[in-house]
């Protein structure tokens, strides 16, 4: 019996012994103490929040919404820049894809990191210096301002949390904040980018905010808030006299003001990229806007998303090559740059009305080569568009609609009536419906393939749908075996010194014509297309007379920053998308080869495929989940949903 | 524990189906007409239940495009109602928050009840005659547009006009068929200008396929808030 009692004793003793080591942490949990008493627990905080930042970069595609590997919907194909065969119309940003978060709680979760960031740093600040702790509360707020205009732009306003919220510690009711006015909710990011501004240092890591990143952003908040201030004609109002969408009229000059003293901040501290730029020589300066996009040490770059392979990575270059360059997966040429993003840049023949010049009384021009049509054009346009016949990767990138086999005798006549949607008439004509193609027998007992390498194919639409393909932003280098979805790692510029001084014009030239002449607005506008210009080999404004029209500088930004995801957000805030996409059909140029005469002509018309774009008028402030309605009563939807 | 399990069920949820009836129709103040519209993206009745809350989340009822309504599938309940489409809002907020027009109606919905409305459209557009066909195959319409309220608050600029055509009779600008629909844009005030006069459109893209119907509908609109359109009423031009 006394060996039971032991024995019962001695387990009881192993036992509670033992339970006093059971009050720890699991060590796979990381504690507040793990990341805020040390600089690499900060900088792994960090990473996660630029991570999640909300902007539209590589992985972004309206249909499928932040951050998400597959984008063959591109955004481009949304505002007119681009035809894709798997984007055929206009939208808003959809709501869901699958089972991801929306958009709205993307941003609402990251508002909670800087926030938590911002009340918990404080509290482990004896383990830094003060200038550390300043630097970081500023570099949250800069995250914070960043993530409400994402959410400004889309919904108008929306609810301010600028603290942690505490559940069960505050009431339900407590944490269903309404809307407050867009106004406001411009104030609050103007409001965090000067504190960053303030704080933040002169420089910081690639890929994160130092202060002069801090005022860029600035600038384009508060020219996004003086456009709706001017040209906003939608209003909502709550039952406290919160304006949730549109600004007061009045308040446009303020805010043009704000973006443009911003702008000025990063003067000298950036510089329009101009390594291998030369006066005068077409060819370097295209190869030096082709190398802006790629160069690390570009002094234009403001703010990047670098990529790396295999852990953080997108695959823009498989889903966008010209379809001679396709991957193993089988993508390519998602991107096709319409005719009317092409007819904007110089140098290429032009009727007076503006569009390209393809006739000569009432015949075809005809050219040796197709690139032959675009020997003038300027260097910007070239290093943006693969034009029918240039050069990628070593290789002509061919892109012909089909071989023209009738009379040439006296010219060729327009094979379609203007503004015709219909499909070319099929005699004469020879073409292919995908990529296996027959060849052609030419007068000369050669024979030719009728479409290009790289289409225009007329069953599938794996080809150019437009004539044209996208080079933007495409490794120039990048070997086809490695042109793979989630193998691509190129950096994303999300702002570079080209857009600061663009938003810079425009602030300018709105400031001068809302009455504005505390500085000579107008000659700065000048100024600072001209260096756009300059750079990009176009024609320079021969003075700033020539500013006449705030479409001028419009113009300039569509092509500078094409295919950067900027221009749908443009169009909107100007409210113009609604009347520019009307049933719109965008316009593209078809190549052809005519069998007679051994030379190609060029036919610019309404997309074949009779894509049509239309604009909602709703979509100005778009639809706030209805998700979140439930959980939080308190928000009013925008108008119309 | 089967006796626990089964006993639980009792406490089910047996409140009655919605069986309410709500209908109406959306007309003109001055016409006693209804106001066309288009279904889905057009004229809707916004229903604000405040039996439960007094800050309800809306529930809408789409009309149909002939101006008219109904849901029958409605719980009953005490509901403020109105309606939003292309007519002057009956409800109008100033920028203070303050409520300075409230024509909406609080009705005690039970059975089958009728809500009608009556609005000043933003625009009337008339036929004038009947459409044509013409010897190329296309139809060729006539009509003129005026406007249907005096408030210049919503007199803003005439926009767009089209004349929608399509193969089955929902045709609006939320359903037409773009081959041979003609659309007008009008920048700055040129389409005011042409507020009552005789305006003449042909539809676009050639001949109409023959040996069937079609349906055609004159929408315009006017820039304010959502820039909804105005329509006529749907012809049906029989093409042999």
């Amino acid at each position: 019996m006394k060996k039971y009692t032991y024995m019962i004793l001695a387990v009881l003793l192993c036992w509670t012994t033992a339970c006093k080591k059971l009050d720890t942490l699991p060590p796979s949990i990381v504690t507040d103490n793990d990341i805020f008493t040390n600089s690499a627990g900060i900088q792994a905080y960090m990473a996660r929040m630029y991570s999640t930042l909300p902007i539209e970069d590589f992985r972004y595609s309206p249909q499928r919404g932040l951050n998400f590997f597959w984008i063959i919907s591109p955004f481009s194909a949304v505002s007119g820049e681009a035809l894709s065969r798997d984007q055929n119309g206009a939208m808003q940003e959809s709501l869901t894809f699958d089972d991801r978060p929306t958009t709205w709680s993307l941003c609402y979760q990251l508002i909670r990191d800087a926030n938590y960031f911002a009340e918990n740093l404080p509290k482990y600040a004896s383990n830094f210096t003060p200038a550390q702790v300043n630097a970081w509360l500023g570099e949250a707020r800069f995250i914070r301002g960043a993530t409400y205009f994402a959410l400004v732009k889309r919904y108008g306003g929306v609810p301010i949390v600028d603290k942690v919220l505490q559940y069960p510690q505050q009431s339900i009711d407590e944490l269903k904040i309404p809307r407050t006015s867009e106004e406001k909710v411009y104030d609050f990011i103007a409001a965090d980018l000067d504190y960053a501004y303030t704080n933040l240092p002169e420089s910081n890591q690639v890929g994160r905010a130092n202060k002069y990143v801090a005022a860029g952003f600035k600038s384009r908040a508060m020219l996004y808030a003086g456009s709706i201030a001017k040209y906003n004609q939608i209003s909502l109002v709550d039952g406290s006299g919160n304006r949730l969408c549109g600004i007061p009229a009045a308040k446009a000059v303020t805010y043009f003001k704000a973006a443009y003293d911003a702008a000025v901040l990063l003067e000298s501290k950036y510089s329009l990229y101009k390594k291998s730029w030369a006066a005068g020589d077409k060819t370097a300066q295209y190869q030096n806007y082709v190398n802006l996009f790629f160069d690390a040490t570009s002094s234009e770059n403001v703010l990047v998303r670098q990529y790396h392979y295999p852990e953080s990575v997108h695959g823009y270059d498989a889903y966008n090559v010209p379809r001679q360059l396709m991957g193993a997966n089988g993508y390519s040429s998602e991107v096709n740059p319409t005719l009317n993003f092409v007819e904007m840049f110089d140098g290429i023949p032009k009727n007076a009305d503006g569009t390209i010049k393809t006739t000569t009384g009432g015949k075809y021009d005809l050219y040796t080569n197709t690139v032959d049509l675009f020997a003038n054009a300027e260097p910007r346009l070239r290093a943006t568009v693969i034009l029918p016949g240039d050069v990628f990767k070593g290789i002509s990138v061919e892109i012909r609609r089909g071989i023209y086999t009738g009379s040439s005798a006296g010219g060729i006549s327009p094979l379609l009536p203007a503004g015709s949607t219909a499909h070319y008439p099929a005699d004469h004509i020879v073409q292919s419906a995908n990529a296996s193609q027959t060849p052609y027998k030419l007068p000369n007992g050669t024979t030719m393939n009728p479409a290009g390498l790289s289409g225009y194919f007329t069953g599938d639409g794996t080809c150019s749908v437009s004539g044209f393909s996208i080079r933007k932003n495409l490794v120039p280098d990048k070997p086809t075996s490695e042109v793979l979805e989630n193998r691509s790692d190129q950096t994303w510029v999300e702002m570079r010194y080209a857009e600061v001084l663009l938003n810079r014009a425009e602030a300018a030239y709105e400031l001068n014509s809302l009455g504005q002449n505390d500085k000579n607005y107008i000659q700065d506008a000048f100024t600072d297309i001209n260096l756009i210009r300059e750079r990009a080999g176009a024609t320079l404004l021969t003075g700033a007379a020539d500013l006449n029209n705030i479409n001028v500088i419009r113009t300039e930004r569509k092509k500078e920053l094409g295919f950067e995801n900027k221009t749908w957000w443009d169009l909107r805030r100007w409210r113009v998308i609604d009347k520019e996409q009307n049933s719109t059909i965008y316009r593209t140029l078809m190549p052809f080869y005519s069998a007679n005469d051994g030379k190609y002509f060029f036919d610019a018309r309404l997309d074949e495929r009779n894509s049509r774009y239309t604009f909602d008028v709703r979509w100005y402030y778009e639809q706030i989940p209805q998700g979140e309605i439930q959980k939080s009563q308190n928000l009013i939807q925008n108008p119309g949903f | 524990m089967i006796v626990a399990a089964g006993s639980s069920c009792k406490k089910v949820d047996n409140y009655a189906a919605p069986n309410v009836t709500l209908k109406g129709v959306v007309k003109d103040a001055s016409t006693g007409e209804n106001i066309q519209t288009e279904q889905g993206s057009g004229t809707r009745i916004k229903l604000l239940e405040i039996s439960w809350s007094s800050n309800p989340t809306p529930y809408y009822v789409s009309s149909y495009q002939d101006g008219t309504y109904s849901n029958t599938k409605l719980f009953a309940g005490k509901d403020v109602i109105s309606a939003e489409g292309p007519f002057v809002p009956l409800v109008q907020v100033d920028n203070t928050g303050k409520t300075i027009v409230d024509k909406s109606q609080t009705v005690d919905l039970k059975e089958v009840t009728t809500v009608n409305f009556s609005v000043e459209p933003f625009l009337r557009i008339a036929w004038i005659g009947e459409p044509v066909i013409n010897g190329d195959g296309t139809i060729t319409a006539k009509f003129k547009f005026t406007r249907g309220t005096t408030d210049p608050n919503f007199q803003q600029n005439i926009t767009d006009v089209s004349l929608f055509v399509n193969s089955n009779k929902y045709v609006g600008n939320n359903n037409y068929d773009n081959r041979y629909t003609p659309k007008v844009t009008y920048d700055g005030t040129a389409g005011n200008d042409l507020v009552g006069q005789t305006i003449t459109l042909t539809t676009a893209g050639g001949p109409l396929p023959g040996k069937r119907e079609y349906f055609l509908r004159v929408g315009a609109r006017i820039s304010y808030g959502l820039n909804y359109y105005n329509y006529t009423d749907v012809k049906t031009v029989a093409v042999p």
